[in-house]
C-alpha cells in the first residue's frame, strides 16, 4: 500500500516537472523576439541615422555583420519610424536583378517589390501607418486620383532592404553603386 | 520539510529544462515550416508575417534579412544526396540543373551561416558566370584542393553547409510541390 502511494506520488512530481517545462519552454520562445537585442534593426541601428541609407559590406570571412548574405549581391537598406510621418521609397533599376523589400523591427517581411514593378527604371513606393494611408486616399484628388503605390505597414518601426545581383565579380562595384541609390525621404501628409 | 524541498526540486528542474530545450530549439532552423527536396531545406515562410513562433525567434536571434517570396527562394543543403553531413576532407559535385530563376547563386558557408575564408576568394558561383555544357547542364566541384573547372573551395577543415538562392523565381509559395529532381544533386564524389 505504501510503495503504490510512493510511486503515484513521484509520477506527479514528474508530471509537475514537465509541465512546468514545457510552460517554460513556451513562454521562452513567445518571448524571445519581444526582447531579442540581436534582430537585424538593432544591429543595423549604430550604422546610420533614420531615414539614411547604407551599404552593407560586402558578404566575406572579414565582413560579419548580418549572416545569410549573397557575396554575388549588394545590399543597402534603411531604417524607418513611420510615427514621424511617411516616408517615399525610390530605388533605381539596372540591367540585373534588383528588389526591395520592407520589414518590421522584428525582421519580417511584409511587402517586396522587384525591377519588374519599376516605372521608367525607377521602384517607387509610399510606406506609411494604416491612418495615414487613410490620410493620404482622404486627400487625393477624385478627379485625378494618385498613382502612388501606397503600402500601410503593420508595425511603425523596421527598415527597408535593397539587393542588386551582379552578374559577375568585375560588376560588384556598379551593383554597389546602384544599392547606395536607394532613397527613404519623409513625404507630407497634408495637412 | 520534505515536501517543500521536492516543491523546489520540481520547480528547479522544470525551469532548467525549459531552458535548456528552448535554447537547443532556438539554435537550429524551425521544426516546423521545413520543406526538404533531396539534400535541400528550404524554409516555405522564413520570413513572411505567417511565420511561426520558432521561426519568428530565431530570425531575431540570427539577425538575417531574409528573403522575400516574391524576391526569391534559399535553400540549404547540410547533408549530400545520401544524406551524410557534408564534409570538409570529402570532394562533392553539384548539378547539373536548378529550378528555374532568372538568376541564381551557389555559395559555400559555414552552420551559422558565414562565408568561410579560402586563398582563392571565391565564396560562390553565380548562374551568369558558369561553364556550362551545350544542354546547359553545369557541373560545380565542392573540395578543399584545386580541381579544374567551376572548383568552389572548401577553406577550412570540419562540418559546412551550402546555399543555394534563386531570384526571382516563379516557385515562390509553391515551391514544397516542387519537384526533386528538378534541384541540383549533391554528389560525393570521394574522400580523402
Amino acid at each position: 500500500m505504501r510503495g503504490r502511494f510512493a510511486v503515484g506520488e513521484a509520477a506527479a512530481y514528474v508530471a509537475a516537472t514537465a509541465i512546468l517545462a514545457a510552460l517554460v519552454h513556451l513562454i521562452v520562445v513567445l518571448v524571445v523576439p519581444l526582447v531579442a537585442t540581436r534582430d537585424a534593426f538593432t544591429r543595423l541601428e549604430p550604422l546610420g541615422a533614420l531615414n539614411e541609407t547604407i551599404l552593407l559590406p560586402r558578404a566575406g570571412p572579414a565582413a560579419r555583420l548580418l549572416p545569410y548574405v549573397d557575396p554575388a549581391v549588394a545590399m543597402s537598406f534603411c531604417r524607418y519610424d513611420l510615427t514621424r510621418g511617411p516616408i517615399r521609397v525610390t530605388a533605381p533599376s539596372g540591367r540585373a536583378f534588383a528588389s526591395i523589400s520592407f520589414h518590421t523591427r522584428r525582421g519580417l517581411v511584409f511587402y517586396a517589390l522587384t525591377d519588374k514593378a519599376a516605372t521608367h527604371g525607377v521602384i517607387d513606393a509610399v510606406l506609411a501607418t494604416p491612418e495615414d494611408v487613410r490620410a493620404l486616399a482622404a486627400h487625393d484628388d477624385e478627379e485625378d486620383p494618385s498613382r502612388d503605390l501606397r503600402i500601410a505597414a503593420p508595425a511603425p518601426q523596421g527598415y527597408v532592404a535593397m539587393r542588386v545581383f551582379s552578374e559577375l565579380p568585375s560588376l560588384y562595384p556598379e551593383a554597389e553603386a546602384e544599392a547606395k541609390r536607394l532613397a527613404c525621404k519623409p513625404e507630407l501628409v497634408p495637412p | 520539510m520534505a515536501d517543500f524541498v521536492k516543491v523546489l526540486l520540481v520547480c528547479g528542474i522544470g525551469l532548467g529544462l525549459g531552458l535548456l530545450a528552448s535554447a537547443y530549439a532556438l539554435s537550429r532552423p524551425s521544426p516546423f515550416d521545413r520543406v526538404r527536396l533531396g539534400p535541400w531545406e528550404l524554409a516555405a515562410h522564413a520570413g513572411s508575417t505567417e511565420a511561426d513562433p520558432y521561426t519568428r525567434a530565431n530570425l531575431e536571434r540570427s539577425s538575417e534579412i531574409p528573403l522575400a517570396i516574391g524576391e526569391g527562394l534559399q535553400l540549404i543543403a547540410r547533408v549530400d544526396d545520401d544524406g551524410r553531413p557534408l564534409d570538409a576532407r570529402c570532394v562533392y559535385t553539384v548539378g547539373p540543373r536548378v529550378p528555374p530563376a532568372r538568376y541564381w547563386t551557389l555559395s559555400l558557408i559555414d552552420p551559422g551561416g558565414w562565408p568561410i575564408g579560402n586563398p582563392a576568394e571565391r565564396y560562390g558561383f553565380r548562374s551568369s558566370e558558369l561553364l556550362r555544357a551545350a544542354n546547359g547542364n553545369f557541373v560545380i566541384t565542392v573540395a578543399a584542393d584545386v580541381h579544374p573547372g567551376d572548383w568552389l573551395p572548401i577553406g577550412r577543415p570540419g562540418p559546412f553547409a551550402l546555399a543555394l538562392r534563386l531570384y526571382d523565381s516563379p516557385l515562390g509559395a509553391t515551391a514544397g510541390a516542387m519537384d526533386k529532381t528538378a534541384v541540383p544533386r549533391v554528389t560525393r564524389v570521394g574522400c580523402g
